[in-house]
């Protein structure tokens, strides 16, 4: 823990007196169509700075980054594809570079489980009704009375609605 | 001497928050009315004792106190007065302190407020609130204590305060952020209320309604505040990066939005209860677990505090006595229940239902990706990142078919509504949301962008269908300016905050689209043309400002016609104590776009490192948020939540008329 | 069963307290590395004081060393020196250095001098200890970047075949050395003679 504090410490001193130099005239990389452009700012927004806390190497300054946005410049001036570059970066700094986690079967979780419990919402309340309709045979005046109650008395935007829904019937 | 009187008073705050733990829940199992009596004077005790701590801690640092730690490496002699009382919040242990003296006043004001509540009722939930207290102020006391000293040996000038947080975001984001996570404590403490009373009908609902809107409001600024501060103050033109510490403030929020909606269907429908109670304990929950994400190391963010696994421990016994603790008794009184109201599949009850299963799957989102790289680590499976691609992926699949529902929803009424008679009122939405759609994308000369078609057809159809909604509901009253004055704010509140979404899906969906950026190297005079502004540098000159100096450049920006359009003045600053460079970003804001350059590095050659951005549409996110928060304040306003004292009045009124 | 669904939420929440709890005690900036078992990226780089000569993978085969990218300008780096040099003397590991050199920054009005910076590395290496054979000068820091270094100081241990076999990031102390690292040196360094 200690000696990545220190470590970090020095990084960031050494940011301080070497930030990154632009080169060129008038734009900092040249690119030779707008679909390089494209593809070079979406990659550096989406490669994970390994030096930082939590930054994309758009928006880091450290040396590792500046490399990093160096090479994949280098790499898309080059006619390398979108997979070419990630598939660079992930072969030498590992899955943590790329903000988005590769499918294998644990990471599935992460897909499978917000759509599971989508399913399962929906089928909780499918199934409430099933057994409302159930009880609805038997207990039908005496909830009618329970349920009405209580918010006719307290809302009176409801009493209208009821009434204005039991006039049209 | 001061801050030794402060930490006397929090110790004071401590014993006050035990006997307001202790006293009214002993009256409330024991049926003793003087205990119960206790809680609201407590309650103000406790508060006024957390206020005097701030204040205390505040003036150790107006008065550069050095030997206070905390004011040392937080503070310094040079920083203006306002960065000094901010300075008071800005490390780990002041704004502990912040968020005690929130917690502290949502008591005092749930025990100032809750006359109408039945005796036994309000002992309970201050009792609950004062075992919350206990937590946090043990916790600042004893892991983290803002006053301590290095005595004998101190330094003569202070560390100085991040320059980072020196903004004019610092004073209001965490003050409105921390409002509204502890303000959940309140609608969980009713929720608790409710569990140990074993009654959760519709009468708790109502009572925590206000509260849960309230602590909404103040979330949903802070947040936005939050964004726009990281927007104006990074210098990357960035409003949300998935940030685990972003994201632990947007899981109570999405959380608190279901609750809300949640609360409505239980208060006016006597429905939805146990999953109304065990919303109110999540949201709060989550408050706690972003907390302990943010304080305690376990994840990597741009903003956490310092870590320490001492606090972290500590912090988790506490998640696992409050969380665990209310979960367990959820669990052991949530069997009985049932429900009593019946509705059919189209009604307004199956759409807030579907409301909240949009909102608890985004929540799952959020929620699995910030911890899935933790969990996956534990299991010794290697480190993964997941950020952007991962997030926005999800919720543009979640947004589609929330939105669409939102625009339905208001139009369903409860219990049951006939299909035919809505047909003609949404086909005329949805035709008027394709012609503005299609309108402002042919405005904008680009018709084939598809993010931004989706979300200009989502935004219209929502916003289109809640204007339409509000003028057939206020057209119900006979004519629309009568309607104007009898309709209940809390629908008003409603309509202003799904138009907010609506903006807020616009914006976001716009400047996606169609921003655009450029690094650039100019010299003096040089100018480059960006989406048909001409940005022209005039003049970089040295600064000098109190505890910084830097570089400033002057901008000219023209329109394509060649109109001078604004001068944005951009800064580099070069903080002297904490020896680091800040970036101050030049925005020129209108609805339709920002223009943003922020100034980097000086080149060889007499030149400069510019950014520029122009970034259509990027202002209706902030609107959208405060317009969702502006619908939450029409909607406090309503009457209806103020007839708190008659309550048991009106029941006696009501009996006898029924009679 | 529907009783149980109501412990499903407590169930879940005791489930992530577990996990939450094996976080505290795990640092969240550590990351796997992936360069092990892979050769030495090919490279073709000066040496540091005799920038005439040229460093191949090829020519470091034969012997398990130490690769530790440094720079003068990194307080970690300078602060492990002395502890390497102690290594080298004492237990004859072998140690090569790679220089990461920085960006250069215009601001200061500086551009790359080579002779300063010899300089400076003999004036540091005299005063805390030289732990090196000889060090490459990676002035790209393109090697740094193929091995997946993303900072310095980072170590690696690579074998007599020229493989990559442990990636330390980090500095080297008494401790990750004894702990960490001389295990795996060892278990390499036994295999040197049997592999030529």
């Amino acid at each position: 823990m200690k000696a990545v504090a220190i470590k970090t410490v020095c990084w960031l001193f050494t940011l301080l007196l070497f930030s990154l130099p632009l080169q060129a005239t008038e734009e900092a990389l040249r690119f030779e169509n707008e679909t390089q452009r494209q593809l070079y700012q979406e990659l550096t927004a989406e490669l994970r700075c390994p030096q930082c806390q939590n930054q994309n190497i758009a928006d880091s300054n450290a040396v590792v980054s500046v490399d990093m946005r160096q090479k994949t410049y280098d790499m898309i001036m080059q006619g390398s594809s979108r997979d070419d570059v990630l598939d660079y970066m992930i072969n030498r700094y590992g899955n943590f570079v790329h903000y988005q986690p590769p499918v294998n079967r644990y990471t599935l979780l992460l897909w499978l489980a917000p759509l599971l419990m989508l399913l399962a919402l929906f089928g909780l309340q499918l199934q409430r009704r099933r057994q409302q309709a159930v009880t609805d045979e038997d207990e039908h005046s005496a909830e009618q009375q329970a349920e009405t109650a209580p918010s006719e008395q307290l809302d009176a935007e409801l009493d209208k609605l009821i009434e204005q829904y039991r006039s049209k019937k | 001497m001061i801050a030794e009187y402060g930490q006397l008073a929090l110790t004071f705050a401590l014993a006050l928050a035990v006997l307001l733990a202790a006293v009214p829940l002993y009256g409330s199992f024991s049926g003793n009315q003087r205990a119960l009596l206790q809680a609201k004077p407590l309650a103000i005790g406790l508060f006024v004792f957390c206020l005097l701590a701030k204040l205390a801690l505040v003036h150790a640092f107006l008065t550069s106190d050095f030997t206070v730690i905390n004011v040392a490496t937080n503070s310094s002699s040079i920083l203006p007065w306002y960065y000094q009382i901010t300075a008071s919040f800005g490390s780990h242990e002041g704004s502990m302190l912040l968020w005690i003296l929130m917690l502290a006043g949502w008591t005092a004001l749930v025990a100032i407020f809750s006359k109408g509540l039945p005796l036994l009722m309000q002992g309970r939930i201050l009792g609950v609130l004062g075992l919350i207290n206990i937590g946090f102020i043990a916790f600042s006391l004893f892991m983290s204590n803002p006053f301590a000293r290095s005595l004998p040996f101190y330094p003569v000038e202070g560390m100085d305060l991040n320059p980072l947080l020196q903004d004019f975001g610092m004073i209001i984001h965490p003050p409105l952020l921390y409002m509204g996570y502890v303000g959940f404590a309140v609608s969980f403490a009713f929720a608790i209320a409710a569990l140990i009373g074993g009654k959760f009908d519709s009468t708790w609902a109502r009572w925590a309604r206000p509260w849960t809107l309230a602590a909404w409001l103040f979330l949903t600024l802070g947040i936005m505040f939050g964004s726009w501060w990281a927007y104006h103050e990074l210098g990357w033109g960035g409003w949300w990066f998935w940030d685990p510490v972003e994201n632990a403030s947007f899981l109570p929020w999405l959380v608190g939005t279901a609750l809300i909606h949640s609360l409505a269907v239980t208060e006016k429908r006597g429905t939805f209860k146990s999953w109304t109670v065990l919303l109110a304990l999540a949201a709060f929950s989550l408050s706690l677990v972003g907390a302990f994400l943010v304080r305690s190391g376990v994840l990597v963010s741009v903003h956490s505090f310092a870590a320490d696994p001492d606090r972290g421990i500590f912090l988790l016994v506490f998640l696992l006595v409050v969380i665990g603790g209310s979960l367990a008794l959820y669990a052991s009184r949530m069997n009985s229940v049932r429900s009593q109201a019946r509705y059919q599949l189209f009604s307004r009850e199956v759409m807030l239902w579907g409301n909240n299963v949009f909102l608890l799957t985004a929540t799952l989102v959020v929620f699995l990706g910030t911890l899935f790289p933790l969990f996956h680590k534990e299991l010794g499976l290697g480190t993964i990142s997941i950020g952007e691609p991962f997030f926005n992926q999800m919720f543009y699949y979640l947004t589609i078919p929330f939105a669409l529902l939102l625009g339905l929803g208001p139009w369903v009424r409860w219990k049951q509504q006939p299909v035919k008679p809505l047909l003609g009122p949404l086909s005329l939405v949805a035709v008027a949301s394709l012609v503005l759609a299609l309108g402002t994308l042919a405005a904008m000369q680009s018709v084939q962008a598809n993010l931004a078609l989706l979300g200009l057809l989502l935004g219209a159809w929502v916003g289109v269908s809640a204007l339409y909604e509000l003028y057939q509901r206020l057209s119900q009253f006979g004519s629309v300016t009568k309607g104007a004055f009898k309709l209940h704010a809390s629908h008003y509140g409603m309509t202003i905050a799904h138009i907010g979404f609506a903006v807020l899906v616009v914006g976001v969906a716009m400047t996606k689209t169609f921003s655009v950026e450029r690094d650039v190297r100019m010299q003096v005079n040089d100018s480059i043309t960006l989406a048909g502004y001409q940005f022209t540098l005039l003049e970089v000159y040295p600064l000098d400002g109190a505890n910084y100096g830097g570089e400033a450049a002057e901008i000219a920006v023209h329109n394509s016609k060649g109109q001078f359009i604004s001068q944005l003045h951009a800064e580099k600053r070069f903080y002297t104590i904490q020896r680091t460079v800040m970036t101050e970003s030049a925005v020129h804001a209108r609805l339709s776009r920002d223009l943003y350059v922020s100034l980097g590095e000086t080149l060889p050659g007499n030149a400069w490192a510019l950014r520029l951005y122009v970034k259509p549409f990027v202002r209706w996110i902030w609107l959208g948020g405060l317009l969702m928060a502006l619908g939450a304040l029409v909607a406090l306003l309503d009457k209806r939540y103020r007839r708190s004292g008659p309550v048991a009045t009106s029941l006696n009124q009501t009996e006898a008329a029924n009679a | 069963m529907r009783k149980l669904m109501f412990f499903l939420p407590l169930a879940l929440f005791l489930g992530l307290a577990l996990f939450l709890l094996s976080g505290l005690f795990s640092n969240p900036m550590e990351r796997e590395s992936v360069s092990t078992d892979k050769p030495l990226p090919a490279f073709n780089l000066p040496d540091l004081m005799n920038p005439a000569k040229r460093w191949q993978p090829e020519q470091l085969r034969g012997e398990t060393f130490l690769l530790n990218v440094w720079g003068t300008w990194c307080p970690t780096c300078n602060a492990e020196l002395s502890y390497m040099t102690e290594l080298r003397e004492q237990q004859g590991v072998k140690i090569i250095g790679l220089y990461y050199v920085l960006p250069v920054d215009p601001l200061l009005g500086e551009s790359f001098d080579l002779a300063a910076l010899q300089a400076d590395v003999s004036n540091k290496l005299q005063q805390r200890g030289n732990p090196y054979q000889f060090n490459i000068l990676d002035f790209d820091r393109s090697l740094a970047l193929d091995l997946g270094v993303s900072g310095a100081p980072e170590t690696f241990i690579i074998d007599s075949l020229g493989i990559v076999r442990a990636h330390h990031i980090g500095d080297i102390n008494p401790q990750v050395w004894r702990n960490k690292l001389a295990p795996l040196y060892q278990q390499w360094r036994q295999l040197d003679g049997g592999s030529e």
